[in-house]
């Protein structure tokens, strides 16, 4: 078993880009989308990040992409990571993680359905929690529905 | 349940069939969403061949209210309450989670009395929901009894909880910095009461039912997991400690006082039905160690930091996690500077318990899915959301 | 202490006899044939095991009902009569101006006549029930034999019952219930057997009379657990319900009933459980026998008594998962009833 400094030395040598977001001390790691394959495989076999906490996007309007975060966890080492990329906001592809961690297979379907994007190669890309007949990506931020109000914005109390 | 008074004996709509599928012996059953188990709204198509289950499709969304967008449109302080309906038997431990994301967010340290009390009140939370799972479960394998003998005791732990938050169930009592109110006067009579009477009424309940032969026979060698399949598909809490893993958030990532405190962590050796059952009788038992080393350290103190009156975090983002009663339970709050947080993901362990049931049940009878399904102790808003 | 209330309470059979007697003379005198007069007293007899069926069915429900609220730190029925006492007379009630829904593509005549069948077994089997010293309404020569053979026409009616419904888990609900019948009645009779072995006649009253004042469930300890057991399978209660429980997530064979028809099913069901006690009390607990009480009173309370038993093991166990069901009769049951016959032979040669 690999202490800290050493499995924070390998990350630091195979990933280019290492971050550290405010206030998150988990590091994040930008890789490129066709690679991810890759390095969750090299994360879960060679570091023992094992746990795949979860995956989720982030709607970047501004910049017209949305940004995917998984966070995995190793129970080995007690580190976190986060791995993120962008993939652009129409039509963005991302390869399934599905047989590297079984639990990705749901959260990818959760993801794809509430942020509109496909994960190629994907074994049952049914919604999950959405109704089939639901139009649009609902947690995009443009997302408007006819039955969704809108609050009235929140002043100083 | 034969209640001779009612035509279907008290339970609710029955399970349909469908008309053949694919090879000549197979067929479909539909379970749900209307489900005799208590476990929530959820339906299950399970094709089987014979009596043996082929394959399994859990269809969910029945009770998805979107929680994660409303998070968006409703300030930090306004969230806190939408957190214990997601899970509404481990209340407690959502709360928590949501709110040590926030005071980390905000660079916020609270007082060690808060600690001391968000432990105490999630150690009863725990204790809490493991005896509602009891109780469900037993009533799953016909044993009414437990659920009874389950229930009085969950009284006296929501008498407790009441007194303290105003709420029995969905809590609301975890507020940014602490809590608005100390705890009563009476809590810690009461405790004492509970502490010194509990732990026989946990030996009672696993006498009645855990250790019963014929539930061990109908739970024992059934739906086993392996370790590393658990940890592939994200399973958390007693499921993953079933298969012969101890670990648990407390110990893997501590947080609040968890550090300080002595408790084990059970871990079951096969992975079947009966280990996840017995896992939770043991985590009662662990619990009781810790509220009473919580009592006995209890401290003097503030029991609240004074929040500033808008909640703005710079902007960031954080996860924070703690072991609640199904397991790992996780907000991600990312947040852009303003009042609203720019959003927040729920991570929730029965959403990843769940997707491990269709390869549980693969090759075990239909017979055994009300035993595989109740000992994942699933509480399905918290896997819609 | 020949006088009249001293015979109605401590020797009803003979006085009953006498009444018969002397009904026959006044038959014979009036130049009636004397079956007249014995299809008569065979119609009161049933006059009086039919009302004493219901007054039963309605105490055993309301006794269920009571004992399983105690153990639950419960109530139980209390508001409607005293100590709730008139709440299966309330629930009977509602049954009896319930729809009756019989579903289009069900097998009408089948579907009408299964809980009847049902029924009908259960009340044959109050033929050879030994209520106190001469009271039963007919001694046969092979009253065990009959009470073992009768019980065993309830499962038609639970068959039919299953199939008629035109539904799928009903009708696997039904196989259910007679698979499990079928093989708990097995070791039932091997205990049964030694037990007439013991008093060496198959008729209910020389068996009660044989007894020692202790019953033969001392002398006969483990074919009195055997027989309790195998009696629970029988009557689909306690830890044996799934044919009626979660069978497939379903109410198995009764599902498609409602109102009276399922009515009588229950009815069936409640009487089966006081049937087991009677039968058990007859064969292990000496029946009527007893110091100071009227007969009738010492097989009533021996019989609760058993029924009491049962109740408490339903509401404290979960339930048997069926292949753990059929193991159980045939891989443990069976071979200890075997031996428990096999020893029980033994010693009655050698003692």
């Amino acid at each position: 078993m690999r202490d800290t400094a050493d499995i924070l030395a390998a990350i630091r040598s195979r990933f280019p880009r290492v971050e550290n977001r405010p206030v998150d001390p988990a590091p994040s790691l930008v890789v490129e989308p066709e690679k991810l394959r890759e390095h969750l495989l090299f994360l879960r076999d060679q570091l023992s990040f094992h746990h795949l906490v979860f995956l989720t996007a982030l709607d970047r309007p501004a910049e017209s992409e949305l940004e995917l975060v998984y966070r995995l966890f190793s129970y080995e080492s007690r580190l976190s990571v986060m791995v993120r990329f962008r993939v652009p906001r129409d039509a963005g592809r991302v390869p399934t993680v599905s047989d590297l961690f079984r639990t990705a297979e749901w959260h990818e379907r959760e993801t794809a359905e509430l942020f509109g994007l496909e994960f190629t190669g994907h074994p049952d890309p049914r919604r999950l929690l959405l109704p089939d007949d639901l139009e649009g990506y609902p947690l995009r931020k443009d997302f408007t529905h006819p039955n969704m109000p809108r609050l009235p914005e929140v002043t100083s109390t | 349940m034969s209640d001779p008074t009612t035509p279907t004996g008290g339970r609710a709509s029955p399970a349909t069939a469908q008309a053949s599928a694919g090879t000549s012996d197979e067929f479909l059953l539909n379970v749900g969403p209307q489900h005799p188990a208590t476990h929530g709204v959820l339906r299950v198509v399970v094709t089987m061949d014979g009596e043996v289950v082929k394959d399994l499709q859990p269809h969910l969304g029945y009770v998805h209210r979107g929680l994660e967008k409303l998070f968006e449109n409703r300030t930090y302080e306004q969230i806190i309450p939408f957190t214990d309906r997601t899970d509404y038997l481990s209340a407690i431990a959502n709360n928590w989670a949501y709110v040590m994301a926030v005071e980390k967010l905000l660079g916020m340290e609270v007082p060690k009395k808060v600690e001391y009390i968000r432990v105490l009140m999630a150690e009863l939370n725990r204790i809490n929901s493991h005896l509602l799972w009891l109780a469900a479960y037993g009533l799953d394998m016909g044993a009414f009894t437990p659920f009874l003998y389950a229930f009085r005791d969950r009284e006296e732990i929501n008498t407790m909880i009441e007194e303290a938050s105003g709420g029995r169930l969905t809590t609301n009592y975890f507020r940014i910095g602490g809590f608005i109110h100390d705890l009563p006067p009476a809590f810690f009579p009461r405790l004492k009461k509970f502490l010194g009477r509990f732990g026989r009424a946990v030996d009672e309940l696993d006498t009645l039912l855990v250790e019963n032969a014929i539930f061990v026979a109908r739970t024992r060698g059934v739906g086993i997991i392996s370790r590393e399949r658990a940890i592939s598909y994200g399973m958390s809490g007693p499921c993953l400690r079933a298969s012969d893993a101890p670990l648990d958030l407390r110990r893997e990532a501590p947080y609040s006082i968890y550090g300080s405190l002595e408790f084990e962590i059970p871990a079951g050796r096969n992975g079947d039905t009966w280990d996840r059952s017995w896992v939770r009788i043991e985590e009662m038992r662990q619990s009781l160690r810790i509220l009473r080393q919580a009592m006995d350290g209890f401290p003097e103190g503030e029991h609240r930091v004074r929040a500033p009156r808008n909640i703005e975090p710079p902007a960031g983002e954080v996860y924070s996690a703690v072991e609640g009663p199904r397991g790992e339970v996780g907000f991600y709050v990312v947040s852009d500077g303003t009042r609203k947080p720019y959003r927040v993901k729920m991570r929730k362990p029965s959403f990843s318990n769940f997707s491990a049931l269709p390869e549980i049940m693969r090759g075990l009878k239909i017979a055994d899915l009300v035993a595989v399904m109740g000992s994942l102790d699933l509480v399905v808003p918290e896997i819609d959301r | 202490m020949e006088t009249f209330l001293y015979k109605l309470f401590y020797d009803t059979g003979a006085l009953i006899d006498g009444w018969h007697a002397a009904a026959n003379a006044a038959g014979a005198a009036r130049g009636w044939p004397p079956l007249v007069v014995d299809i008569l007293f065979q119609l009161g007899w049933a006059v009086a095991a039919a009302l004493f069926l219901a007054l039963n069915a309605l105490f055993i429900i309301w006794f269920e009902r009571k004992v399983a609220a105690k153990m639950q730190l419960r109530r139980g029925p209390n508001r409607v009569g005293p100590f709730g006492l008139l709440q299966t007379l309330a629930d009977t009630g509602k049954l009896l101006i319930k729809e009756d829904i019989i579903p289009t593509a069900a097998d009408r005549p089948v579907f009408r006549a299964a809980p009847f069948v049902v029924l009908a077994a259960t009340v044959l089997l109050f033929v050879v029930l030994p209520f106190g010293k001469g009271l039963i309404p007919a001694d046969l020569n092979i009253g065990v034999v009959y009470f073992l053979a009768i019980s065993g026409i309830s499962v038609i009616g639970i068959l039919s019952g299953g199939w008629a419904s035109n539904n799928k888990y009903s009708l696997m609900g039904g196989m259910r219930s007679a698979a499990q019948i079928v093989s708990y009645e097995v070791p039932g009779v091997l205990v049964v057997l030694s037990v007439a072995m013991l008093a060496g006649s198959l008729k209910m009253g020389d068996i009660v009379r044989a007894q020692p004042s202790y019953g033969y469930a001392l002398l006969q300890p483990v074919g009195f657990i055997l027989f309790l057991i195998a009696s629970n399978a029988e009557i689909n209660r306690g830890p044996f319900d799934l044919p009626e429980a979660d069978s497939e997530l379903v109410s198995g064979f009764v599902t498609e009933y409602s109102a009276m028809r399922f009515a009588f099913f229950f009815l069936a069901e409640y009487t089966n459980l006081f049937l087991a006690g009677a039968f058990a009390t007859t064969l292990f607990l000496g029946g009527w026998r007893g110091p100071l009480l009227p007969p009738v009173v010492w097989f009533l309370l021996k019989s609760y008594i058993v029924v009491f038993v049962l109740i408490w093991i339903r509401w404290t166990f979960p339930r048997l998962r069926v292949d753990h069901l059929m193991e159980f009769s045939w891989k443990v049951l069976l071979p200890l009833a075997l031996l428990n016959l096999l020893v029980t032979a033994v010693l009655v040669k050698v003692l």
